[in-house]
């Protein structure tokens, strides 16, 4: 995990997107131990108590789960999940915003389209 | 044992000054608690009276719940790390370090040396220097390696990282989280440097003018506040009906921060044209005891 917290969201759902970030760039592997809350706390300056509420937004989600007495694990399958639900939060935060935007500025379907495909290129 | 400490309608006088008026605050054990309020707020009076350091005129403060005032065995789990001054009541503070911190292994009972000692290094402390001649930075460190080292049940903090520069600070949040997640004990931690510490602490305590505002978890207090901004009708659409705690006009775009969480102004926009920004700790903290509010109770 890297990077610096920006002001936009809450800390602990940054904590739980770096985290995601770090499956999804395999630095965390499906069935490997992630760092503790403690851990998470003196990495980053931060209260253990949200960064347990990170943590356990994760769990909630399947994506971590708890071992008794040793500690937070990514769950199988977790990789997927996170892909799924980055999708979905795709649509919502950047094409509906985008299609918003494109409308206010008189855009048609066409032009929006011919930009798209020249941005994919 | 850690327990309570709690403070019930605590009235305080200085002469016919009123500085503390009927203040409640319950410290939960186990919590990094911030306190902040603006210069003479009474922040270091509720302090020192919470760790019966001083009288108070009205009211209660208890520990597990006995009164804590001449209670030994209360203010033996109880520090209060004061600021430090190079002036005392006769005079300059001709105290060594050492000498101060040796007073302290007396008093508190579960004093750390070995902590203490490895402290002091980490600072780069010379403990045979008098306090009186240490720069303002280097007082806070001994007010830091005093409350650490004193390993008692509620430590409190009196402007630790006043006069440290960033480095430091953040050397400070560091080993106050390496202790706080291998003891869980309790802090209170007073500050005027707001942002950099709004997440270390798990609940945050405002006063303002010797009232309790707030105590609040922290993110939940940011999240109670929004800034909206754009055109002055559609700002005003928007947040109808929510207390404005703040304006801002620039032509004819207008900006108000609002006691309510951002998905409340998001469904009150419903398709208007305005920005919806968080608040930050700070920000809140202004907006709450700024000017502004000062004429508005006034």
């Amino acid at each position: 995990m890297t990077g610096n917290f920006n002001d936009a969201t809450s800390i602990y759902l940054q904590i739980a997107a770096m985290l995601e970030d770090d499956i999804l760039r395999g630095v965390l592997l499906e069935q490997e131990r992630v760092p503790s809350t403690n851990e998470l706390a003196r990495a980053y300056s931060i209260n253990p108590a949200t960064a347990a509420k990170g943590i356990n937004l994760l769990v909630e989600e399947g994506i971590l789960y708890k071992k008794r007495g040793i500690g937070m694990f990514v769950a199988q399958g977790a990789h997927d999940k996170i892909i799924a639900k980055r999708k979905d939060a795709f649509y919502e935060t950047y094409v509906t915003s985008l299609v918003r935007e494109a409308r206010a500025l008189g855009l048609t379907k066409e032009e929006l389209k011919a930009m798209i495909e020249r941005a994919q290129q | 044992m850690e327990q309570t400490l709690q403070a019930s309608h605590l009235v305080k006088r200085y002469g016919k000054k009123e500085v503390l008026h009927d203040v409640s605050l319950t410290i939960e054990p186990g919590v990094i608690y911030g306190l902040i309020g603006r210069n003479g707020a009474g922040k270091t009076t509720l302090l020192s009276i919470l760790t019966a350091q001083n009288t108070h005129d009205a009211g209660t403060v208890t520990y597990g719940g006995q009164p804590v005032w001449e209670n030994e065995k209360a203010l033996a789990d109880l520090c209060f790390s004061r600021e430090l001054s190079g002036q005392i009541l006769f005079g300059q503070n001709t105290y060594k370090v050492k000498d101060y911190l040796l007073a302290a292994s007396m008093y508190y009972p579960r004093w750390d040396k070995a902590y203490a000692d490895q402290l002091v290094q980490r600072f780069g402390l010379d403990v045979k220097k008098k306090i009186c001649k240490l720069s303002k930075g280097m007082m806070s460190m001994v007010t830091i390696v005093l409350a650490l080292a004193s390993r008692a049940p509620i430590t409190i903090l009196d402007e630790p990282v006043a006069g440290l520069d960033v480095v430091a600070r953040e050397d400070f949040y560091k080993i106050l989280l390496d202790d706080y997640t291998e003891t869980g004990r309790t802090f209170v931690i007073s500050t005027h440097i707001i942002e950099e510490a709004a997440n270390v602490f798990e609940k945050v305590i405002i006063l303002n003018n010797g009232q309790i505002a707030a105590v609040e978890n922290t993110e939940d207090f940011v999240a109670s506040f929004s800034f909206v901004s754009g055109r002055e009708e559609d700002v005003d659409a928007v947040t109808a009906g929510h207390e404005v705690l703040h304006t801002e006009r620039m032509g004819r775009q207008k900006g108000v921060a609002v006691r309510a969480a951002r998905a409340v102004m998001e469904r009150a926009a419903a398709g208007r044209d305005v920005d919806i920004s968080p608040v930050s700790l700070q920000k809140a903290f202004v907006y709450l005891t700024g000017e502004e509010a000062h004429h508005e109770t006034a």
